[in-house]
């Protein structure tokens, strides 16, 4: 459906409809993974996990496990010879050779009880033989580090992503657009820059938990907390050596994803388990120190910058390092630094680009999906260095962006020519709810004031052919039922897909069905809930699907008619015409369609509407060069502002306002935009103020909520002004792109811009602690 | 530090004696491997975390005889008893009303569904020097009413922390009551507590400060200052209240007696902080609490 067609439909769309799972989820009566209950048969499953960062295993001895009564079984590395992987296929699901991290599986007991399982794990001796580790990923991508994956050139990758066999890069992505070196003559003014963002994690409210059956006849069913059941299905599928058919996977409502319920992560455990013990369900649920160690995390940023421009102030160049630490395995992380190397100049013109993006394997915990999928950690490095080079010219910050940020017709740094986006007016926006430019007094002697903007651009990070797909089914009511295949996360992507699906067919939102769980057995397929992708991919597979629906409609009205399709339209659950002015409700049609005159036979039957989308024209781009006809889907843009005090006393942040403005292309739910922006931000700031994975040698010193702090309730600023800015999207239903990723990746920038105003300093990464902003003002003199 | 994976509660007898004898006899007779339990909202998360692996009996002393004890008398003051909750005490009318400071810092502990838990006893009994309700406790003068088989006594507070989780109770010992005497007329207090989050968090420095006029010193008015998490105990600041025996409290001495109170301490690095910014924590804190209590007067 073109734009120019879905927008004539009378629809819900554009409408803040409440939620369709509101009142399952705050009434507790909505079944997560852990309610499912299995009955006494069930196994309970516990893992033996490296408490090296580095290390050869030279043995195990699991038999006093094995001998321990209620013990089923005991799995280590040896039963499981093959690899798993999203993208790069380097990961064992236990160790085999050697440990690379302080939390990597090495063994797994499945008991009767969690009680016997625990004390299982204490019977298995194993004997290891401690190696030198890489903690550090500038060291590690040096020739002088030792090897961390030696058989890398072995392993399985997409033809997208470059891993350096030799060395301990798994990805190394380049950009070479124009002549960076030669530039910089041009330039009235260079400035560089070094950040360190550091590793943050997830912490979803719901934990990780996976139930896994294998039955005799070859079959796995998975029941697990998942944003990518089509995804894990394909890949556990491949690493067990069975058909996909043949692995069923269950996923009811996620709580809490944000990218570490992506792709397979300890799902595969139990999998590995349950294979030795056929016909019985094992679960593992992984405690809260687990969700902190040995899952996947934020990986680390180190981002060293150069960036120049003009008498005019015209950015010219830049040249853009980044080392990512990968960790133990890159398998979902090369993509991060392939999307870090396509995203690198944020959203700006230069005609000259350098980028490396190299990602590094190193001794700490595996780096995947998290919300932003590594754009929050590259936007902290741009955008500080936009603020740095607009001071050195003089320029206001504003005006500086305004002037240099991405254009529609812009030939980006890949060679993609970008399609019309309203950044412009997200940063005017945000700029204005600041009262940016006025000039702002402390409230007290004791409190430094300072304002500060950063912009962001994102687009899904996938692989090129990722695909969505829908059903759209009638009831004998009328009502609809949407069958997809992508998660309910919290977003509200079921209730968009609703809003869609009753825009479409022209029947009332109410009159809508779309729940969980999804179940690739019946499901139709979705890539996976990531990068944002569902409103704009998945809900143009639904429209599709209820656009075949309604074109069934309208020709079993024009058939019984007589008339004409065109004359027809279906307005509030009722087949109309314009012409004849008859009419006829849906639920009489859609599923025992219509008699024949005099009852001498029928036509119709039940409508079953199908739909699917998958982008057909990205292209790969190229090694040396990063340079392709089009890099990505598209970018969703925007700005977000700060205007802050900091305690000259205590060096806490107090935030007096604070404003986001994001082009979605086209607000199906404003209210569920408004809460993603809302939400993102939140995350942002507690990512910009509290957060960090304490690693020393491997091993996180603070693994629970005592000591790695997140923002609750009374942390945020109570305000959080909104701007939705609407420039469509040619590919999108009704325009729409996506939101659920963006509003948290301007924010540690904009935040960190608002400190420099306030103080003059810059720190070398978040978080910016009460602690770090009063030491560094102490040291600067600034307090006493 | 909690680095193990799968963290569990330890296998222990819960023991629910009928008698303070009872209960004093079974801790006496299994010393170093059981635990006087309160409220359990310290002891349960560290048990978990694999602190007291001796550990094998929690003896719950709640509801034993004095421990549900909450009353004001106004010849001996406030009796507190060892099971009485934070919110319970926070909210009794003779506490808001007599010991303000008591009722403020019970609210700067943790959550209000802990601290219908939590008890003050017991935070003073587990000799954290981060606790929140310890510095109000001895800056009132407290005292503890303790239990023993072989007989009762009382143990004043400002004696009673030896180190870190240390305490001169010994094996058998219940403190069933928590007593304070009735405060110096006028008296007036601050507690100031600095949270890496804006609230929920351990102290990672609390200042409770404390004035009231006296004529038995040249200034007429006795300052006292207690502080957490910057020493292995709480720490009063003698130094404190040595000073402004001559000094009266003005914006001036106030600087002078937040370096004291700096000068005082002697805090560690560790995950929450750096020595280095708590030392300099006391002194902005201090200064800010005296300040406070100078806006009182």
């Amino acid at each position: 459906m073109t734009l120019a067609e879905t927008k004539k439909l009378p629809s819900p769309v554009g409408e803040s409809k409440t939620r369709l799972d509101v009142i399952e989820k705050v009434t507790g009566a909505a079944v997560y993974t852990d309610d499912i209950p299995f009955g006494p048969g069930l196994l309970h499953a516990r893992v033996k996990r490296s408490p090296h960062a580095h290390a050869k295993i030279l043995k195990i001895d699991y038999s006093k496990a094995e001998a321990l009564p209620g013990v089923k079984v005991v799995v280590t590395g040896e039963d499981f010879p093959k690899r798993i992987g999203l993208y790069l296929v380097d990961k064992h699901i236990f160790a085999r050779d050697r440990v690379r991290f302080i939390g990597e599986p090495v063994a797994a007991v499945a008991a009767i009880n969690a009680d016997i399982a625990e004390k299982a794990l204490d019977l298995i001796e194993v004997e290891y033989e401690p190696l030198e580790a890489v903690f550090d990923p500038v060291y590690g991508a040096s020739p002088e580090a030792p090897l961390l994956h030696p058989d890398m050139a072995d392993y399985d990758v997409p033809n997208y992503i470059f891993p350096q066999a030799g060395t301990n890069i798994a990805n190394h992505f380049k950009i070479r657009k124009g002549d960076v070196e030669r530039a910089w003559e041009q330039c009235a003014a260079v400035v560089e820059s070094e950040f360190y963002i550091p590793h943050v994690q997830h912490v979803p409210i719901e934990p990780h938990v996976a139930v896994a059956r294998w039955d005799d006849d070859g079959t796995l069913t998975l029941w697990a907390a998942s944003q990518s059941p089509f995804a894990q299905r394909n890949l556990i599928a491949k690493s067990f050596g069975v058909s996909q058919s043949d692995v069923r996977v269950i996923a009811p409502l996620v709580g809490g994803g944000f990218g570490c319920k992506a792709g397979v992560t300890m799902e595969a455990l139990p999998v590995a388990i349950a294979s030795k013990v056929k016909g019985r369900a094992v679960k593992l649920t992984l405690t809260r120190e687990e969700e902190f160690f040995t899952n996947f995390v934020r990986q680390a940023l180190v981002i060293k910058l150069k960036m120049g421009c003009d008498a005019d102030g015209n950015l010219v160049a830049l040249k853009n390092t980044m080392y990512w630490d990968g960790g133990a395995s890159t398998e979902y992380g090369v993509n991060i630094t392939r999307a870090g190397g396509y995203n690198s100049t944020g959203p700006y013109f230069f005609p000259n680009v350098h980028t490396d993006s190299l990602c590094v394997y190193t001794n700490h915990p595996i780096g995947g999906a998290y919300r932003g999928f590594g754009m929050s950690e590259l936007h902290t490095g741009i955008e500080q260095t936009i603020d740095m080079l607009a001071e050195k010219m003089g320029i206001d910050a504003v005006d500086f962006r305004l002037k240099n940020c991405v254009k529609g017709g812009d030939i980006i740094l890949t060679g993609m020519t970008m399609h019309p986006t309203g950044l412009n007016q997200c940063i005017e926006k945000a700029a204005k709810a600041i009262e940016w430019g006025k000039e702002a007094k402390p409230s007290s002697p004791n409190k430094l004031r300072g304002k500060g903007i950063a912009l962001m651009w994102k687009a899904p990070s996938m692989p090129p052919n990722a695909g969505s797909s829908a059903e759209v089914k009638f009831s004998e009511d009328g009502t609809v039922t949407v069958s997809l295949g992508g998660q309910e996360i919290g977003q509200g992507a079921f209730t968009v897909m609703a809003q869609m699906a009753a825009g479409v067919l022209g029947i009332p939102y109410e009159s809508v069905r779309v729940r969980g769980p999804l179940d690739t057995r019946y499901s139709p397929y979705e890539w996976q809930t990531v990068a944002s992708r569902l409103t704009w991919s998945m809900g143009n597979a639904v429209v599709a699907a209820a656009q075949d629906a309604r074109d069934q409609l309208l020709d079993l009205a024009a058939d019984h008619w007589d008339e004409e399709v065109e004359d027809l339209d279906i307005v509030n659950g009722k087949v109309i015409s314009y012409k004849s002015e008859q009419e006829m409700s849906v639920k009489d049609i859609g599923i025992y369609g219509l008699p024949n005159e005099n009852f001498e036979g029928w036509k119709g039957g039940p409508i079953v509407g199908r739909g699917s989308f998958m982008p057909t024209y990205v292209t790969n781009l190229d090694f040396e060069t990063g340079q392709g006809d089009r890099a990505v889907v598209h970018y969703t843009t925007g700005a977000q502002a700060f205007d802050i005090e900091i305690d000259k006393e205590t060096g806490r942040i107090e935030v007096l306002k604070s404003a986001s403005a994001f082009d979605v292309g086209r607000a199906i739910n404003p209210e569920l935009v408004r809460a993603q922006i809302e939400g993102g931000f939140i995350q942002g700031y507690s990512s910009a103020v509290y957060e960090q994975m304490l690693l020393k040698e491997g091993a996180m010193l603070n693994p629970s909520f005592v000591d790695y702090r997140i923002a609750t309730a009374v942390d945020i600023p109570i305000e959080h002004h909104v701007d939705i800015i609407e420039v469509p999207q040619d590919d999108g239903p009704w325009g729409a792109r996506g939101i659920g990723e963006h509003p948290m990746v301007p924010t540690i920038a904009a935040l960190a811009n608002a400190i420099y105003d306030a103080t003059g300093l810059r720190l070398e990464g978040p978080p910016f602690t009460a602690e770090k902003l009063y030491l560094a003002m102490l040291d600067a003199g600034l307090v006493e | 530090m909690a680095r193990e994976a799968h963290p569990a509660l330890p296998e222990f007898d819960y023991i629910k004696p009928k008698t303070l004898a009872e209960a004093s006899q079974f801790l006496s007779e299994h010393a170093g491997e059981s635990r006087p339990l309160l409220g359990g909202t310290d002891i349960f998360v560290r048990l978990r975390d694999g602190a007291w692996k001796e550990n094998k009996f929690l003896v719950d002393v709640k509801g034993l005889d004095g421990t549900d004890v909450l009353t004001f008398d106004e010849q001996t003051g406030l009796t507190v008893g060892a099971a009485v909750c934070m919110n319970r005490l926070s909210s009794f009318p003779a506490v808001k009303e007599h010991y303000p400071l008591l009722a403020e810092v019970c609210d700067t502990v943790a959550a209000y569904q802990l601290r219908n838990r939590a008890t003050v006893v017991g935070n003073i009994c587990n000799a954290s020097p981060a606790g929140d309700t310890v510095g109000a406790c001895l800056l009132y003068g407290g005292i503890l009413n303790v239990f023993n088989v072989g007989g009762t006594r009382q143990e004043a507070l400002n004696t009673f922390f030896v180190g870190p989780g240390k305490s001169v109770l010994k094996p058998g010992d219940i403190v069933t009551s928590l007593q304070l005497p009735i405060p110096p007329k006028g008296m007036i207090g601050k507690y100031l507590k600095l949270n890496r989050n804006n609230r929920g968090d351990l102290a990672i420095v609390g200042v409770t400060a404390a004035a009231y006029p006296n004529q038995d010193v040249p200034s007429g008015v006795t300052v006292r200052m207690a502080l957490a998490s910057v020493a292995p105990t709480p720490l009063v600041v003698s130094a404190i209240e040595d000073y402004f025996k001559q000094e009266k409290l003005t914006s001036d001495t106030v600087q002078t007696a937040a370096q004291l109170a700096m000068d005082s301490c002697k805090p560690i690095d560790d995950v929450r902080g750096t020595a280095r910014y708590r030392s300099l924590m006391v002194r902005n804190l201090a200064k800010q609490a005296l300040t406070a209590l100078l806006e009182k007067m």
